[in-house]
C-alpha cells in the first residue's frame, strides 16, 4: 500500500456520498414520510410488531420506557407560547412523527460497538447481528434518536402464550435477554426480493419490496425504496423536495419546499426524509 | 467465392443472412473465452470438518441407502423444494404412497407407513440438520452455485448435498455428520468465494 493510495482512500472517506464517498453501496435504502398525510393511527407500529416478532412487554414495563416498539409515533403539541398563532394547527392538536431507525450512513452507533455486532451493510443499512451482540448498550446510548431497544428480560417466555407463538415470523429470530434490537427496514423482505431478482437474473425493481409499515399505512404517508435507483418513488420524492444525502444542512432553492431529515446537523446522514414545514420557534 | 464476399461485405447490413455467421462466431468466441471461467463442481472446494451425531429415533426407520444407493433415486425427487426454496422439504406421505401402494407393500416399515396414510396423519419426522434460528440458509442458492451454474449433471447432485449432509447414501436414518457451525460455513465461503457480509446469513 502506497502512501498516495492511503491518502486517496482517506480523502474519499472524508467526502460525502454526492462526491463519490468511500462506501460503494449496492443500494441505499431510504424512506420518505409525508407528515401531512400521517394521521397518527399507529397502524405502522402494529404492523411492525407483527412482522418483526416484537415483544409485548406489558403496561408496567412500557411505562418504564422499556417498550420494544421499533417504530413509535411521537406526538407533538403546539404550545401557545411557542409562537403558534396558527389557529388551524391548534385546533387539530397533536402533530405526529413516525420514528424508526434512520439507517444513518454515518451511524453513531456503529463505531462504539465493542464486538462489531452493528455495522454497515453494502445495502446502506445499519445492521444489527443479534447473535453477536453482548448487550453492552453503548450503541443505544450513542444513538441521538433513541431508536435502539434493549431486551431487559426474556420476553419470549410471556409475550406469546401458547397459540400466539404460531404467528411468529420465521424469517427473523426471536431475540433473547441481553440483546439490542432495532428497525431493520424489514431486511427479511428485502432479502426475499433480492433472492428472487438474483434467481431471475435481473435488477431489483422498485415496488416489489416494501416494509411492513409502508405497506400498512392507510394514507401511504410512508414510501420506501432504493435511493440509488433514480426512478424509484423515494428518490423521485427526495429530488422533488430537494433533500440530499451527504450534507448537514439542506439548501433549497425554494424555501417554501417541505422536507428535512431529523438531526442532520449532527452529520449522522439519516436515510429517512420527513415532509413537513420546518417552523422556527 | 461468392459466399466469402457476402461474408466480407455484410458489415454494413448485419440484418441480412450473410451477417449472421459473424455474429454467431463472436458469440461462440465469447463462450470459448468464458468456458474456463465457469466454475464447475470439480472446482468446488468441499467444506472440511466432521461431527459425530447421535442416532435419531424417527417414527419410521427410513432407509436412505435403499432409496438413494440401491435404487438410485435423486435426492431432489423427494426433497423437491431444495432447488427453488430455502428449505429442502420433507416429502408428504402422499409422495411415499405414490410408489409404496405397489412397491414393497409387505415390508414392516411400509405397513407402518400405510397405517399413517390410512389414518391421515403424517409421521412426525424429527429434524436432524437443524441450524439455529438466527441463521438464514438457502438450499436454492447453494444448489445454483454448485449444481445448476456449475455444469454438474443433476444426477450427481448428491455430491453437493454431501458437502453438508455427509454420505447419506450409506446411512439408513440420516445422521448429522458435519458440524454445521459458523466456522464450517465461513471456511467454505472463503474457499469458494461466498459472501462474507454478516447479514447475508444472520437474521
Amino acid at each position: 500500500m502506497s502512501l498516495s493510495n492511503l491518502l486517496n482512500d482517506w480523502t474519499r472517506y472524508r467526502q460525502g456520498i454526492e462526491e463519490g464517498g468511500f462506501h460503494d453501496y449496492e443500494h441505499i435504502f431510504g424512506m420518505a414520510i409525508d407528515l401531512n398525510k400521517c394521521i397518527g393511527c399507529n397502524a405502522c407500529s402494529i404492523a411492525c410488531y407483527a412482522e418483526n416478532n416484537l415483544a409485548v412487554v406489558g403496561e408496567e414495563k412500557f411505562a418504564k420506557d422499556q417498550g420494544m416498539h421499533w417504530l413509535r409515533i411521537e406526538r407533538y403539541w403546539d404550545e401557545p407560547d411557542l409562537g403558534a398563532d396558527d389557529q388551524e394547527f391548534q385546533e387539530h392538536g397533536a402533530s405526529f412523527l413516525p420514528m424508526m431507525c434512520q439507517q444513518c450512513n454515518a451511524a453513531t452507533c456503529e463505531p462504539v460497538c465493542p464486538v462489531a455486532a452493528t455495522y454497515h451493510t453494502p445495502d446502506g443499512l445499519n445492521a444489527q447481528v443479534y447473535n453477536r451482540c453482548i448487550g453492552s448498550r453503548y450503541c443505544s446510548n450513542n444513538c441521538p434518536y433513541r431508536l435502539r431497544y434493549f431486551n431487559f428480560y426474556s420476553y419470549y417466555e410471556t409475550s406469546w402464550p401458547a397459540p400466539l407463538d404460531q404467528q411468529l415470523n420465521p424469517d427473523l429470530s426471536v431475540r433473547d435477554k441481553g440483546v439490542m434490537e432495532k428497525c431493520t427496514f424489514c431486511i427479511q423482505r428485502i432479502r426475499v426480493a433480492k433472492d428472487t431478482a438474483q434467481r431471475e437474473e435481473r435488477e431489483l425493481v422498485d415496488g416489489e419490496f416494501t416494509t411492513a409499515c409502508a405497506q400498512t399505512c392507510p394514507t401511504s404517508a410512508i414510501q420506501f425504496g432504493d435511493l440509488q435507483d433514480p426512478n424509484s418513488k423515494v428518490s423521485q420524492l427526495w429530488k422533488q423536495y430537494q433533500v440530499k444525502l451527504g450534507t448537514t444542512e439542506q439548501s433549497k432553492q425554494n424555501k417554501e419546499l417541505r422536507g428535512y431529515r431529523v438531526f442532520e446537523s449532527l452529520n449522522t446522514e439519516p436515510c429517512v426524509m420527513y415532509l413537513d414545514r420546518v417552523r422556527e420557534v | 467465392m461468392s459466399e466469402s464476399r457476402i461474408f466480407l461485405s455484410s458489415e454494413a447490413n448485419t440484418h441480412r443472412s450473410g451477417g449472421l455467421p459473424r455474429v454467431m462466431w463472436m458469440i461462440l468466441l465469447a463462450f470459448a473465452v468464458m468456458l474456463p471461467m465457469v466454475v464447475n463442481a470439480a472446482d468446488a472446494i468441499p467444506p472440511k470438518g466432521t461431527y459425530d451425531g447421535k442416532d435419531v429415533l424417527q417414527p419410521i426407520e427410513f432407509p436412505h441407502d435403499t432409496h438413494a444407493k440401491v435404487n438410485q433415486i435423486n435426492c431432489m425427487y423427494c426433497h423437491t423444494y431444495a432447488r427453488r426454496s430455502k428449505v429442502a422439504g420433507i416429502p408428504p406421505t402422499s409422495k411415499c404412497m405414490g410408489c409404496h401402494t405397489v412397491i414393497a407393500t409387505d415390508k414392516p416399515r411400509i405397513k407402518k407407513l400405510t397405517e399413517y396414510w390410512e389414518k391421515g396423519e403424517p409421521p412426525k419426522w424429527k429434524k436432524v440438520h437443524d441450524v439455529p434460528d438466527f441463521v438464514h440458509f438457502t438450499h436454492e442458492k447453494h444448489l445454483r452455485r454448485f449444481v445448476f451454474n456449475a455444469d454438474l449433471p443433476v444426477e450427481n447432485v448428491s455430491e453437493v448435498c454431501g458437502f453438508c449432509h455427509g454420505d447419506v447414501k450409506n446411512m439408513t436414518v440420516a445422521n448429522k455428520r458435519k458440524p454445521l457451525n459458523m466456522g464450517f460455513c465461513v471456511r467454505c465461503h472463503e474457499a469458494n468465494g461466498g459472501p462474507s457480509d454478516c447479514w447475508k446469513c444472520h437474521k
